[in-house]
């Protein structure tokens, strides 16, 4: 007996070592350790490989491919490795990463999350580089300004957006209705949905006058703009009350009890998809470079957009980066990287591959670039682009820190409310006490 | 992991070992042949790959764990301490019990109807048929492949409106509409997944029902008992140990159900919160909004259920489970 406590205890020590270095490496993790900043042109003369993700869906695939193709083509010594998945599974995946401090060399970025990657030292700065491996003369500076946060740039934004209504004028056809008119206000829209929505009731299946919008914050923070107020102070809290959300809740509390908005059990069962892409519902208010896909799972072409509704204040619209690129701050081969922004940013022949997918292209070389065919989807959203420019009046909101995370929180406690599970003033407390713990960088 | 190097390459001899523990001299005079002491070496040394692994992938870790479920740590910045704020803010939290009580109903009821089916087929299996290897395999097949992405996806399509699931409310005139979408459906459904995947228990069973000597069954149909009676007083007492091998196995599986849930729910753990599961609440602190720190206590409040858990079943086994033969 002795003797087996003896080893026991002497095995032991090398375990318990173990385990110490074990929590040290892992320790050590957390750190952050910063790429070396000096840009220099990139190298043409060696084999390097990239890492490119991004989040999107078969189409968006194939054209980065499309684009990743050319790119190589220009830079043959640069080998681009691609991977992609969903938006929800896209962001658990780069958190992941980043704990293990394994960021792709380029990645899609979005304003919800850069804040929360920037300071946390996660994302290369890419002032360095810009202009010796990345144009940036040709973008506007409010929107380049997107990107940036606490003075680095840590995104480049690859094309715009702004919200929308779409609406599904095949569906409307066979209703027999009209398409809503231009400058609704949100009570005259909720009217509208609420006719359509009767009429739409004894067809198989039914067919709805629009989503519930309660549950999208981006929707909610449009509203507020109309009323006048803004969304988040300086030091990234929320600049609102809880009347104002308790509010917003309230007025389309109606539709959902007479069950004028699309149900929300069929949304959940038609997920990833949507009420309008599934044609049962007419409208959905949602950024306007979501139209080309909604169109293409619709399988229409009948599908156009609409300013959102207005408010006191007027419509307030706003541009928002669709989606920008960014750099892991681990990167290895921070020069090739941001020539691989470069290029997907200005190059015209992606801008032609690309097209509006994306949104409307930021830099006007590749926007000129594309081959919009008249009454095409792409032409819609271009126009549509063209002609709201004068309702865009406020600036794009500040990506704020935590952001993602209560944007998620709105759309749970949206579903809960849909439900019937809980009203207003429980929606406002639980969103309240989520944006208390996850927002301003806590 | 030196230490071990040297041993093993060392001679099987004392040599080695007086320089291990110099500090206890007064060992030598223990008067065991040395062999043994190789064996035990040599025995490490075998264990070595087991033991690197379970130090540096499990042990390790949960170490870190415990020390960072006292601290409030978001992945990027360093841990600041905390102490206990993350446990009282677990109690505080609704969707902690909310994901505790979707938890616990699936144990509690997912359990004894998984175990009452695998038994169930198992005894079907047991009887003497023309090609029961055939259908032992097939039956097991569900198994093989019930954790898999696909099944969870194929499960999910069951369920949606005009799915298998709702044709067969129509067809007897039940009222209809998909599961999927309805937070009172999405229990029943999950907790039917998990039974449909009933092989590895089932095969227990089995290995345990062909354990059960046929004299008794005999003994007791002479003396007059029905397949009942033979059943309850002969079958359950004989196969309780292994009975409660799996239900002690199958309770423990069941409080980290996460996959099929992630993917039916399409990763929210909805609709309305309905298969939140504690784990993926967990995944959800962890991973989504980057709060480690809570995500790791709720990790070690589930470490501490499920030990409390088990230890009553040992406990409580002592009335219920028989072991034939000899004493425990």
């Amino acid at each position: 007996m002795v003797r087996t406590r003896t080893t026991a205890r002497t095995a032991a020590v090398p375990i318990t070592a173990l385990a110490v270095a074990t929590a040290l490496t892992l320790s050590a993790c957390g750190g952050g350790t910063t790429a070396s900043a000096e840009a220099a042109p990139v190298d043409t003369d060696r084999d390097i490989e990239l890492s490119l993700v991004w989040w999107g869906d078969d189409d968006r695939a194939s054209r980065y491919e499309e684009a990743v193709t050319l790119f190589e083509e220009k830079y043959p010594n640069i080998d681009v490795q691609t991977q992609f998945q969903a938006w929800d599974d896209y962001w658990t995946a780069r958190s992941t990463e980043a704990a293990g401090q394994t960021l792709p060399d380029v990645f899609q970025m979005d304003l919800a999350y850069i804040h929360q990657y920037a300071s946390n030292n996660q994302l290369l700065d890419l002032s360095s580089q810009m202009g010796v491996n990345l144009e940036t003369g040709e973008y506007d500076e409010t929107l380049l300004g997107s990107g940036s946060v606490n003075g680095g740039q840590y995104g480049i934004p690859t094309s715009t957006n702004t919200l929308g209504m779409i609406h599904h004028d095949d569906l409307l056809d066979e209703l027999g209705m009209e398409p809503p008119k231009e400058g609704l206000t949100w009570d005259e829209y909720d009217a509208w949905i609420r006719e359509v929505s009767e009429a739409g009731a004894d067809q198989d299946p039914k067919v709805y006058g629009g989503t519930d919008y309660t549950g999208t914050l981006w929707l909610f923070i449009q509203w507020l703009l109309q009323q006048g107020k803004t969304a988040f102070a300086e030091d990234g809290t929320p600049a609102f009350e809880k009347s104002d959300l308790v509010a917003w809740v309230e007025r389309t509390q109606p539709l959902r009890d007479e069950g004028a908005f699309y149900p929300v059990e069929r949304t959940k069962q038609v997920e990833p998809l949507t009420g309008l892409q599934v044609n049962e519902a007419v409208t959905e208010l949602t950024w306007d470079n979501m139209t080309a896909g909604y169109a293409a799972n619709a399988g229409s072409d009948n599908v156009s957009l609409l300013p959102v509704p207005t408010g006191a204040e007027g419509s307030q619209q706003f541009w928002k980066p669709s989606m920008l690129l960014s750099s892991s701050a681990t990167t290895q081969e921070p020069d090739a990287a941001a020539a691989l922004i470069d290029f997907l940013v200005n190059d015209p022949e992606v801008g032609k591959i690309f097209g509006t997918s994306k949104g409307v292209p930021a830099v006007p070389g590749q926007k000129d670039a594309m081959e919009v065919a008249e009454g095409s989807v792409d032409d819609t959203i271009v126009t549509y682009e063209e002609d709201v420019a004068e309702r865009v009046t406020a600036d794009t909101p500040i990506p704020v820190e935590g952001y993602g995370v209560v944007e998620v929180e709105f759309k749970r406690l949206g579903e809960e409310l849909a439900y019937g599970n809980i009203n207003a003033e429980e929606f406002a407390d639980q969103w309240f006490q989520s944006a208390e713990s996850n927002l301003g960088g806590q | 992991m030196s230490a071990t190097t040297t041993e093993r390459g060392g001679p099987a001899g004392s040599g080695v070992r007086g320089t291990a523990t110099s500090s206890s001299p007064a060992r030598g005079g223990a008067g065991k042949p040395s062999h043994s002491r190789a064996d035990t070496r040599a025995g490490y040394a075998f264990l070595s790959p087991w033991l690197l692994g379970f130090g540096l992938l499990t042990a390790g870790p949960m170490l870190m764990s415990l020390y960072l479920a006292f601290t409030d740590y978001n992945l990027f910045r360093a841990p600041e301490f905390v102490g206990i704020e993350n446990f009282t803010a677990l109690f505080a939290d609704t969707r902690f019990l909310k994901s505790a009580q979707v938890t616990a109903i699936y144990v509690f009821i997912g359990v004894p109807v998984k175990l009452a089916s695998a038994l169930a087929v198992a005894l079907l299996l047991n009887a003497k048929h023309r090609g029961q290897g055939a259908y032992r395999s097939m039956f097991y097949a569900p198994s093989l492949i019930g954790a898999s992405v696909s099944v969870a996806i194929v499960w999910r399509a069951m369920f949606i409106d005009d799915g298998v699931a709702d044709q067969v409310q129509q067809f007897f005139g039940l009222p209809g509409g998909g599961w999927v979408g309805n937070p009172d459906m999405t229990m029943p459904m999950m907790i039917l997944l998990a039974v449909w995947q009933f092989g590895a228990p089932m095969v227990i069973f089995l290995a345990g029902l062909k354990q059960i000597p046929a004299e008794l069954h005999e003994a007791a149909a002479v003396d007059g008992a029905g397949p009942v009676r033979r059943f309850v007083s002969v079958t359950v007492p004989m196969l309780s140990p292994v009975l409660f091998f799996n239900l002690l196995l199958e309770t423990i599986g069941a409080f980290q159900v996460f996959s099929s849930a992630f993917i039916i729910s399409g990763g929210t753990g909805g609709p309305a919160d309905s298969t939140l599961f504690y784990t993926f609440y967990l995944y959800i602190k962890g991973f989504t909004e980057f709060r480690m720190g809570y995500a790791s206590a709720m990790a070690w409040v589930l470490v501490l259920v499920v030990g409390i858990i088990t230890a009553v079943l040992f406990r409580t086994s002592r009335a219920w489970v028989h072991y034939t033969g000899d004493v425990r």
